[in-house]
């Protein structure tokens, strides 16, 4: 090979000189990465952009402005109310007289009478009364109420009602926002946090002020119960037969391609089954997270087959040639040495599954399950299954639908509390899948 | 184990352990074993060689019906284990698995303790009373699979967490608790590194003083090495089935010739 002529072969291309075709390619591989840098960049832009307004929007709904007044009512006084015809306004006058006296203190002028401070906070003298008679021994020290204003208040410190835009009505004039800012001067109205966001029920289509998110949560809770109980040990122990026991025919081979078309079934459909299946022919109640449940269950099913048998799968043969060479029943090979082995999997399927039920809107709405449903909590384990309430995703689509714009806070307000769960939820899927992860 | 019957017991006195007639095996409708009768005598080390496809694994998987488990598998003939027909209707196939144990191609220890994988077998067949009884179990069957003094001071730590070569003697630790009387093997070494293998094949040695071993090897020289009789396959037909010694020095049939001197395979 040595004393061959070397002009007979090819020019020796140098390896640190590239030639055309090597630049190309190198050229296409940097587009291509490049293309996918850029989808990624447009996607976590979407992402952040999202989670900008969901919390710039929802934020609002986790704060109310209170007016933060200290005063004293003594026995006489409680008497005397107690003695005229309106004894709300007789209360309601010691409130601005109150008031008015803060705000000479402060040296702030501004006039304003009953009907104003009736706009701005609703029945002040309803509330002290109340207080007062619940709690007589207060009679005589000073008390420190914080009264929530109304909604347009709220609107009114968070940009959603300005002088300009505003309408004299009969839930807020011009003149009454002098007042405002004046009791905001004094340090009287402030902002706080909405306690009553997160634990209250579903308010009437007039006072978003007290709207809130914990009824239909408790609802969603024991829809979550009935999913999980049901779709769980049904799920997998479908999957196990199909997967592992069953026979491979036409029969299973239909069984299969069903079950796969069912996990891209719209929710709608399975809405409109359980209105007919559970309700109208089954009669069980109207509006309940446990029907709710039920209709979530057959929506969860096949993503929790589909998820399971795939776990099952991923479990290498060996593993059940080693239990069944060494005299293992079938059923011992799949309980002692399969089904831990593809737990994490099931469990990673399963929490994905309920995240889905929980955020599922539509077929909540065809069984009823409506968000002015959801007006107080149940009263027990059992009521919490079968009395009309409401889901977190439904109460959502119910205040955005109201007229009230107050109502649009409130509704990215419980997208925040249904994300929170949902990440919660994934959060915990990782961690189940990280604990129980075993390799082979 | 405990529970076979005392007739059965008199039985093991013939030398032969399997004695196989015309057997079939189809899948789907590919005709993978082509009529093979063959004797597998006890306390032996019998060898199946032949080129890649020509079914000796399946073969061997026929002896413990493992090809039970593919659905598409049918199997034609008479298999005897002791005189029974192992394909005889009221045969359940977990007991003979019991009695005929199998260790495979790739070591497969569970996913747990090394312990664990070994007293596995006796806890589902019940053959220890107590704890004392199952350490004793575990204790003797990693003897003789001949690592116990590698492992007996981790015996928590996972199996899987071995070497291949001491995965592939757990398995055969794991294959003897359950007190088998056949040992059957799939290319036990082909995943090993020579001295992995020469371990294993010096515990074949041993093995055969109390088990009938059916090994199938691709190495020539293996079954040459541990096995007193060789059964030669080619496209699904048993060709040849002789002493090792035969074989090897003096084979009848030219395709066995062929095979050996490394003309086809």
């Amino acid at each position: 090979m040595t004393d061959m002529p070397m002009e007979t072969s090819p020019v020796k291309a140098s390896l640190t000189a590239s030639d055309a075709r090597t630049k190309k390619r190198n050229a296409a591989e940097t587009r291509f990465k490049a293309y996918g840098i850029a989808a990624i960049l447009v996607g976590i832009t979407f992402l952040v952009v999202l989670a900008v307004a969901i919390i710039r929007s929802g934020i609002p709904a986790f704060t109310h402005t209170v007016v933060d007044v200290e005063f004293t009512v003594n026995q006489e006084q409680f008497d005397d109310a107690e003695g005229q015809l309106f004894k709300t306004k007789a209360y309601s006058q010691l409130f601005i007289a109150r008031l008015q006296e803060q705000l000479d203190e402060k040296g702030l002028e501004v006039a304003f009478d009953e009907k104003a401070i009736e706009r701005l906070m609703g029945k002040v003298g309803a509330d002290i009364r109340e207080f007062y008679r619940e709690t007589p021994d207060a009679l005589g020290s000073p008390q420190r109420f914080e009264l929530s204003a109304s909604s347009r208040v709220d609107g009114y410190f968070n940009g959603r009602v300005t002088r300009d835009t505003l309408v004299d009505s009969r839930f807020l004039q011009v003149s009454d926002l002098d007042l405002v800012d004046a009791l905001y001067e004094a340090g009287i109205i402030k902002s706080a946090f909405n306690w009553n966001f997160i634990t209250g029920a579903d308010s009437g289509v007039d006072n978003p002020g007290g709207a809130g998110i914990g009824a239909s949560v408790i609802g969603s809770f024991f829809m979550m119960l009935v999913v999980l109980f049901l779709s769980l040990p049904i799920g997998v122990a479908a999957s196990i037969y199909l997967e592992e026991f069953a026979p491979k025919n036409r029969f299973t081979d239909l069984i299969e391609v069903n079950i796969s078309n069912l996990a891209a079934e719209q929710s709608i459909v399975y809405g409109i089954l359980g209105l007919a299946v559970f309700i109208q022919f089954m009669h069980l109640p109207q509006s309940a997270p446990l029907v709710g449940g039920l209709v979530l269950t057959l929506m969860t099913l096949p993503t929790i087959i589909i998820s399971t048998r795939a776990s099952l799968r991923a479990v290498p043969p060996s593993i059940r040639d080693a239990a069944l060479g060494g005299g293992a029943a079938k059923m011992q090979a799949v309980l002692h040495h399969v089904l831990p082995l593809a737990m994490p999997g099931i469990l990673t399927g399963t929490i994905i599954g309920l995240a889905q039920a929980l955020g599922e809107t539509a077929p909540l709405l065809l069984i009823g399950m409506v968000g002015f449903v959801a007006r107080g909590y149940p009263d027990g384990i059992v009521a919490g299954f079968t009395d009309p309430n409401s889901a977190m995703p439904a109460q959502i689509y119910t205040w955005a639908s109201r007229a009230d714009a107050a109502f649009y806070d409130k509704a990215w307000g419980g997208i925040i509390i249904l994300l929170v769960f949902l990440l919660s939820m994934n959060i915990l899927a990782i961690i189940l899948r990280r604990k129980f992860e075993r390799r082979w | 184990m405990y529970d076979t019957p005392t007739t059965e017991r008199g039985v093991i006195s013939n030398d032969v352990k399997f004695t196989a007639k015309g057997v079939q095996v189809y899948y789907g409708d590919t005709h993978a074993i082509k009529d093979v009768d063959v004797e597998i005598a006890d306390k032996t080390v019998t060898a199946f060689i032949g080129p890649s496809g020509c079914g000796k694994s399946t073969f061997l998987r026929c002896l413990n019906r493992m090809n039970d488990t593919i659905d598409i598998c049918r199997v034609e003939g008479d298999i005897h284990l002791d005189g029974e027909d192992i394909y005889d209707k009221r045969v359940d196939p977990v007991q003979l698995r019991a009695k005929v144990g199998m260790v495979f191609q790739k070591p497969n220890p569970f996913p747990k303790s090394i312990y664990d994988n070994v007293a596995y077998g006796p806890r589902i067949h019940g053959l220890a009373r107590n704890k004392a009884e199952l350490d004793e179990i575990v204790e003797k069957s990693l003897r003789r699979g001949a690592i116990w003094d590698e492992v007996k001071d981790r015996l928590d730590a996972p199996g899987t967490g071995l070497s291949g070569g001491q995965q592939q003697r757990l398995c055969i630790a794991r294959a003897v608790a359950t007190e088998p009387e056949v040992l059957l093997m799939d290319e036990p070494c082909s995943a090993l590194d020579p001295i992995a293998t020469s371990q294993i094949e010096e515990l074949m040695d041993e093995l055969r003083a109390n088990y009938s071993l059916v090994i199938v090897t691709h190495s020539m020289q293996q079954a040459a090495r541990v096995s007193q009789k060789t059964a030669f396959f080619h496209l699904g037909n048993l060709v040849e089935f002789d002493d090792t010694s035969q074989i090897f020095t003096n084979p009848k049939d030219e395709r066995t010739e062929s095979y050996i001197t490394g003309r086809i395979g």
